[in-house]
């Protein structure tokens, strides 16, 4: 065989491989489908936030939310994760004097960004509107903390050096993550772990609940009060709701 | 169209790519011939002790070469359509306490590694349990 | 004018102690990488408001000058002209090897290098770039193949209609490429310019790459070439594409910095850090202005030396381009309650810094010496420079004492 078949038949090998390499676009499984009788159908959870109940000093909701779910903390800002954190602000020309305290986290939007581009569907949407990483599946890429909007993704970068929650898996480093509404507890009718907290430490500041339920407190809150949204221009649909903003 | 005439096929040239396919190759060959050189390493052959604490969520040989099909299966229920059975790591331990006389004994015979417990909680043996307690703070 | 092609010797000095350097470098980098699997990102530079950095900007860059000298290849199979013939291999075998580049550097880059071999195969999100792109990337690959292949068998019509194909494909690449930052909802990302001034730079990188390749090929290995050649790549080619970028960065920034809602941000961009210095030294000082002038000015226009000396500009330019897609938007906070400043109580909530780690060097250094390595092999053992390139029949031209370090003589007469 001369040097010419030999590089013809390479050249087919390559074509040939990416070809094959493209085959599951047709197969490809894609991780949609959902059970018509799943147990998650017909809800869609959402949070009321009232920040004239949220107290500057108190960390109640960020500390349960890290030892529930074993959220990584490293003492670093740059790797540190945080679910959901304070920050405070006040309008630009003035001297902190409204400063005002407010809690980000996941906003679990209806239209989310992340989910719209994690390249294996790991970020995806469950059938009751919560924003969820299957960290089996993330392979690290970190497009959704780009997409998201509200910096409110994470991602991995060290081992997590604790373990307070051995009942739930925590993260190995490679993979992104963000707030979860504690899915795990929801699913067994238990509120998040913020939520819980925030009431035991006698604010209760984090109202929780089924927007699709007209009885529940948050679609009162929704219907009723002057919730606001964070950008809600951007057109994510944010099921987040902010009272006092 | 004159080629010039270095040819690939030069002795050289093919020594070299038996080098190279050989070291590409090495540890796939490696992994084929190890289980025939130690014995006692296919999953047939290994030993697990059961033990006497009630039945298992399915039979033996099933577990013993589906049961990451079944956990797959799981996986996509909890996580993707929240049905939550009764399948769980913590209902494996149970019964089987420890996974240094449970999944690392076929898997470290046939030199598969466990992605797993990087991330769910199920201690090696009493030592790893009192390890990995150290690393959870009162909360 | 015919032109033959052939493969070089390869035993010069020069030669060798260049694929043994990019051997090296190949094995550092993936020591780095390993490093990374196995310790973290944290060993990279990168951090929760900084999720992309080097490698990433790297990946774009190399994908960019891709396309770019696939297009520049691909106008000898369209116009059919015998001017471009002498370099189309080569061009075509770079595009196709940059573009491997662009790949390894992304793959370098994940978090989970063991899955991403698997999973995005197995699972798609048609509705995400990241998925879309790598089909993109891999029909890319196979037709630079094809064009190869079509080249070797010096196939007239198929040429033809497998440059065509190439050139649409580059631009479809390049765009998607371009699409994975401009359809993000993000305030330096979010523009609709950015997938044609993505293409734009990426064909300015080309041509300037192009240029510099077979200046230092044909100098470097004592083959002849054609200054007319190296002039209409220049003067012709490289500097339009500088003007089509120059315009697509004016008209995105002014629209950045015009409206109220983006103007913090554009001004940021401009004004508001180091990656501002690159930006207007490095980008459209040294990168753009300076080149264009030295390429549409007659005297300098149609000199090699200086012509060579602007596609060198021109690669650093578009080089920190790339780094100006990716970083800016990331270390500038969102703006989540407009009129208000933001203090973070437990994270940087305001402008984040990103500086490169050693680690991160090494798998660019990684990258590049391995398919640094995968040319120089490629050009010993299949034909693809040219003996020579010339449009009359002239005395080959004296080869310049530093780029002969590179390659040997060519070992056919020189002569047609």
């Amino acid at each position: 065989m001369d040097r010419r078949k030999f590089l013809e038949k390479s050249g087919v090998a390559l074509a040939g491989t990416s070809g094959v390499l493209s085959l599951p676009l047709l197969t490809s499984c894609t991780a949609s489908s959902q059970s018509a009788d799943s147990p998650l159908s017909g809800r869609r959870w959402g949070m009321v936030i009232d920040l004239s109940r949220c107290s500057e000093d108190c960390t109640a909701c960020m500390d349960a939310c890290r030892s529930e779910n074993n959220v990584a903390f490293h003492g670093d800002e740059r790797w540190d994760i945080h679910w959901i954190r304070r920050v405070n602000i006040s309008p630009k020309d003035s001297e902190h004097r409204d400063e005002k305290s407010v809690l980000l986290m996941c906003n679990h939007c209806d239209n989310p960004p992340c989910a719209q581009v994690c390249p294996v569907q790991a970020t995806y949407k469950r059938e009751d509107g919560i924003v969820v990483v299957d960290h089996h599946r993330c392979i690290g890429c970190r497009y959704c903390m780009i997409a998201c909007p509200y910096n409110a993704r994470f991602f991995n970068y060290l081992e997590n050096p604790e373990w307070p929650n051995k009942d739930f898996p925590r993260r190995s480093h490679g993979v992104a993550e963000s707030c979860t509404f504690c899915a795990h507890r929801l699913d067994e009718g238990l509120q998040p772990a913020c939520v819980e907290a925030c009431r035991n430490a006698g604010h209760g500041a984090l109202i929780f609940g089924d927007l699709n339920d007209p009885n529940s407190e948050v679609s009162r809150m929704v219907a009723e009060e002057p919730v606001k949204r964070i950008r809600e221009d951007w057109g994510t649909e944010p099921k987040v709701f902010y009272l006092g903003l | 169209m004159q080629e010039r005439l270095s040819g690939l096929f030069t002795r050289n040239n093919r020594i070299a790519v038996t080098i190279f396919v050989v070291i590409i190759l090495a540890p796939f060959a490696y992994s084929l011939v190890r289980p025939v050189l130690t014995r006692g390493s296919s999953p047939n052959d290994v030993f697990i002790e059961l033990p006497d604490t009630g039945e298992c969520v399915r039979d033996t040989e099933y577990m013993r070469f589906h049961h990451m099909d079944l956990l797959k299966e799981t996986r996509e229920d909890v996580i993707r359509r929240g049905i939550r059975g009764d399948i769980t790591f913590t209902g494996c331990r149970d019964c089987h306490t420890y996974r240094g006389q449970f999944c690392n004994k076929c898997h470290d015979a046939v030199t598969l590694n466990v992605d797993c417990f990087g991330c769910h909680y199920y201690p090696e043996s009493a030592e790893d349990s009192l390890r990995l307690e150290g690393e959870g703070h009162d909360g | 004018m015919d032109v033959k092609f052939a493969p070089i010797e390869g035993r010069s000095t020069g030669y060798l102690v260049a694929t043994g350097l990019l051997a090296l470098f190949a094995l550092a980098g993936v020591y780095a990488t390993w490093l990374m699997h196995v310790h973290g990102l944290q060993l990279s530079g990168m951090t929760n408001r900084v999720p992309w950095g080097l490698q990433i900007s790297m990946a774009i860059f190399y994908i960019g000058l891709s396309a770019g000298s696939l297009v520049v290849s691909g106008l000898y199979g369209i116009f059919g002209q015998m001017q471009y013939k002498p370099f189309a291999r080569i061009a075509a075998y770079l595009a196709m090897l940059f573009l491997i580049a662009g790949l390894l550097s992304i793959l370098t880059d994940q978090g989970r290098i063991d899955r991403v071999f698997v999973k995005p195969f197995t699972y798609f999100n048609l509705e995400s770039m990241f998925s879309i792109n790598p089909g993109l990337y891999s029909g890319h690959i196979m037709i630079c193949v094809l064009y190869l292949w079509a080249l070797f068998k010096e196939k007239g019509t198929l040429t033809k209609i497998v440059s065509l194909v190439v050139c649409l494909w580059a631009i479809g690449t390049h765009t998607g490429t371009g699409a994975i930052f401009a359809f993000v909802p993000r305030e330096l990302y979010n523009s609709s310019l950015l997938p044609p001034s993505f293409v734009a730079a990426a064909l300015s990188s080309g041509a300037a790459l192009m240029i510099l390749v077979n200046v230092v090929l044909f100098k470097g290995t004592g083959r002849s070439l054609d200054d007319e050649i190296i002039v209409w790549l220049g003067r012709r080619l490289l500097a339009v594409f500088l003007l089509v970028t120059l315009y697509m960065l004016l008209i995105e920034n002014v629209h950045r910095v015009y409206l109220v809602e983006s103007r913090e941000a554009g001004m940021f961009f401009l004004f508001g850090g180091f990656h501002s210095i690159l930006f207007w030294f490095g980008l459209i000082g040294f990168g753009s202005i300076v080149p264009a002038i030295l390429l549409y000015v007659r005297r300098t226009g149609t000199s090699i030396g200086w012509i060579t000396f602007s596609a060198s500009l021109v690669v650093v330019g578009v080089l920190c381009e790339r780094f100006l897609i990716v970083i800016p938007g990331l270390i500038h906070p969102p703006d989540l309650f407009p009129g208000m400043e933001v203090t973070g109580t437990v994270l940087n909530e305001g402008v984040m810094h990103y500086s490169i780690s050693f680690l991160e060097v090494l798998q660019t250094l990684g990258v590049l010496g391995i398919i640094g390595f995968a040319f120089m092999v490629g050009l010993k053992v299949m034909p693809l420079a040219p003996v020579e390139a010339k449009a009359k029949l002239e005395e080959p031209k004296k080869t310049s004492k530093i780029l002969a370090l590179i390659g040997g003589q060519a070992s056919e007469p020189l002569s047609t």
